[in-house]
């Protein structure tokens, strides 16, 4: 492989990263919760405005930018500032969407206020320089002297580790017995509550966790990119990652890994080396067209996913196998679809 | 004065819109999200075929035709055969808001990501209302609008087809076990609907003057703001709340900046989900929905 094609998939490879710990932190709040958060991208966008913010230092006097904060702290405590942000702004989204309602109400609550976020950062040009944005955050270990073929190998190794700790994080939530009161809540949450579990207080639990790991994603991204506005953030973008969660299969991190690859690598990044037509963004609209079609196609034929979530049978231990009672016909939980 | 004669012309607009989103929400309880995409396209089939001449109500009945096409094929067919399919609340959420990128990336493919511009408003003449200047189109429009409430009103009320969208509006399988039809309920409902968003879509692209691809999908969270607070379902709610809606996102924008008119509408959108989810005027609303 020549130099180029290799600086080219591990770009890609960085991208599959970083797009993995969102999808992974929107697994926790639809797969796991069951909670429609079609106002994801804005944990993905707070993270990276506050990455961004501690590491670029102050506007330089006669700029025209101008934003909040403004330090120029080391770039871990940044990405991890970004990453507390996404989990702080789980709070207020929790209590206005998640609290008290559901279905459709709760899915138009989430979308307006993806809306208001990006209409209110841009119209207010105090906070994070309007409608133009930041630019120019710097990249971690910046002062390294490498090549840029050699540099791409370090952010992919942080991405790497990233993802890891975002592994971590939802594997253990999945695993653990919150995991499973989630799932439980997800599919009814009145008999959660009949069994004394608060279903408010699980649902709020995993949107802190999937909002630390949207603002994760968001931080690493903006290291990457080194810029962000408002418009690397609308709402279609929730979509398309909706969209890989739902193609992949929900519930499970392997399938959300599996959608990862189809839908924001795949369709949007890998088909930019087809030949461009048209005028500027032409390319762009069929790709949207496309993941319209592929989701569509998904839920008709496949709706959960190409690996489903497993089926889960619950046994007590007296009924395991060898035990007393192994004959007892077992409890199972229905598939969701 | 200024923001109460604005505020009545935006409020026009989207009572137009809001009745029509809520009324099929109300008999199909679909939250339509592709909304937005059957306004814009029905702006542009309007543009294409009546766009140079002045006629203003040819402009209507085309825009009207193209919405209802578009939101029978969309709600109708599309989400119907996947409702059938079995398809729950959340999966029929995402069939519509697919449905509706797919319409706006569509017209973008075709149309490019230019904004369009009425050519026909030389004819313009201005009137004026103690000291603010309403042009003859935006006096149309609240005319249009409160004709339009009749008429939804007299459908409602007076007629077979709307005593079975009430009816199963209010109670699906009731209705059904009376020998009403619930498909062909549906069916006008959808094309009620999408005919009054090509209206809706009509004022709108000539009120602005100018459009593009993504028009539809910002004004449609507005409009659906005022369905919202009137309460999702209520007809008559959702031409109070676009009134509310329509004075105070102009006032903000006069008050606050420009910016802040869809702001303050969406605010008060998440504000009444949150305390209010049935709705400010429920009450209201369905008590006159009993005494009819």
């Amino acid at each position: 492989m020549s130099a180029a094609t290799v600086y080219y998939l591990s770009g890609l490879a960085i991208l599959f990263g970083i797009n993995l710990i969102a999808i992974w932190g929107l697994d926790l709040h639809f797969g796991l919760a069951g909670i429609n958060s079609f106002a994801f991208i804005i944990f993905q966008a707070i993270g990276a405005y506050v990455t961004a913010v501690l590491s670029l230092a102050a506007p330089q006097a006669g700029s025209f930018e101008s934003y909040i904060l403004g330090t120029s702290w080391p770039w871990p405590v940044a990405l991890l500032c970004g990453a507390l942000a996404g989990a702080v702004l789980a709070v207020p989204v929790g209590l206005i969407a998640v609290r008290r309602l559901r279905g459709d109400y709760q899915a138009m609550a989430m979308l307006v206020l993806a809306l208001i976020a990006n209409s209110l950062i841009g119209a207010e040009t105090g906070w994070f320089n309007g409608p133009s944005g930041v630019e120019g955050i710097p990249a971690p270990f910046g002062n390294l002297n490498v090549s840029l073929y050699s540099y791409h190998w370090v952010f992919l190794a942080l991405t790497a580790v990233c993802c890891l700790v975002a592994w971590w994080i939802a594997r253990g939530i999945s695993r653990a017995p919150l995991g499973r009161a989630l799932r439980a809540v997800r599919d009814s949450d009145s008999a959660v509550a009949a069994l004394g579990r608060d279903p408010n207080t699980l649902r709020m639990t995993a949107l802190l966790a999937g909002g630390f790991l949207g603002g994760l994603s968001g931080g690493l991204l903006v290291e990457y990119v080194s810029a962000w506005s408002p418009a690397s953030w609308l709402y279609g973008e929730t979509f398309l990652f909706f969209t890989a969660v739902i193609v992949g299969g929900r519930g499970n991190l392997a399938g959300a890994a599996l959608g990862t690859l189809i839908v924001p690598i795949g369709i949007v990044e890998v088909t930019r080396q087809l030949p461009q037509f048209g005028y500027p963004g032409e390319f762009d609209s069929f790709q949207w067209i496309a993941i319209g079609a592929l989701l569509l196609a998904f839920l008709w034929f496949r709706p959960n996913g190409l690996i489903p979530e497993r089926r889960r049978i619950f046994r007590p231990p007296s009924e395991r196998p060898g035990g007393l009672l192994a004959s007892r016909p077992r409890i199972r939980r229905a598939q969701s679809p | 004065m200024s923001i109460i004669l604005f505020g009545a012309y935006s409020a026009a607009l989207l009572a137009i819109g809001a009745v029509g989103f809520t009324m099929q929400f109300g008999v199909t309880n679909v939250l339509n999200l592709a909304y937005g995409g059957i306004l814009t396209t029905s702006i542009f089939v309007e543009y294409y075929v009546t766009g140079h001449s002045t006629n203003l109500w040819l402009a209507m009945l085309v825009g009207a035709a193209a919405g209802a096409v578009v939101s029978f094929i969309v709600g109708f067919v599309i989400v119907g055969a996947f409702l059938r399919r079995g398809a729950g609340g959340f999966s029929i959420a995402m069939v519509t808001i697919g449905l509706g990128l797919m319409i706006q990336f569509t017209l973008e493919a075709i149309q490019g990501p230019f904004i369009y511009a009425y050519t026909s408003s030389n004819t313009t003449t201005a009137i004026s209302i103690s000291g603010v200047r309403l042009s003859s189109e935006q006096i149309t429009a609240i005319g249009v609008a409160v004709a339009v409430m009749v008429v939804i009103h007299i459908v409602l009320r007076m007629t077979k087809l709307g005593l079975w969208m009430r009816a199963t509006a209010d109670d699906a399988s009731l209705t059904r076990s009376c020998g009403v039809s619930p498909a062909r309920t549906r069916a006008f409902a959808w094309l009620v609907s999408g005919a009054m968003c090509g209206i809706c879509g009509v004022f709108l692209g000539i009120g602005v003057g100018t459009f593009s691809s993504t028009t539809g999908g910002d004004f449609f969270i507005t409009a659906a703001a005022a369905a919202v607070i009137g309460g999702v379902g209520k007809p008559y709610g959702a031409m109070i709340g676009a009134l509310m809606v329509g004075i105070v996102s102009q006032g903000s924008a006069a008050i606050i900046s420009p910016a802040y008119a869809a702001i303050s509408a969406w605010v008060i959108l998440v504000a009444v989900l949150m305390l209010r989810p049935q709705g400010i005027f429920s009450e209201f609303a369905s008590e006159r929905e009993l005494v009819a």
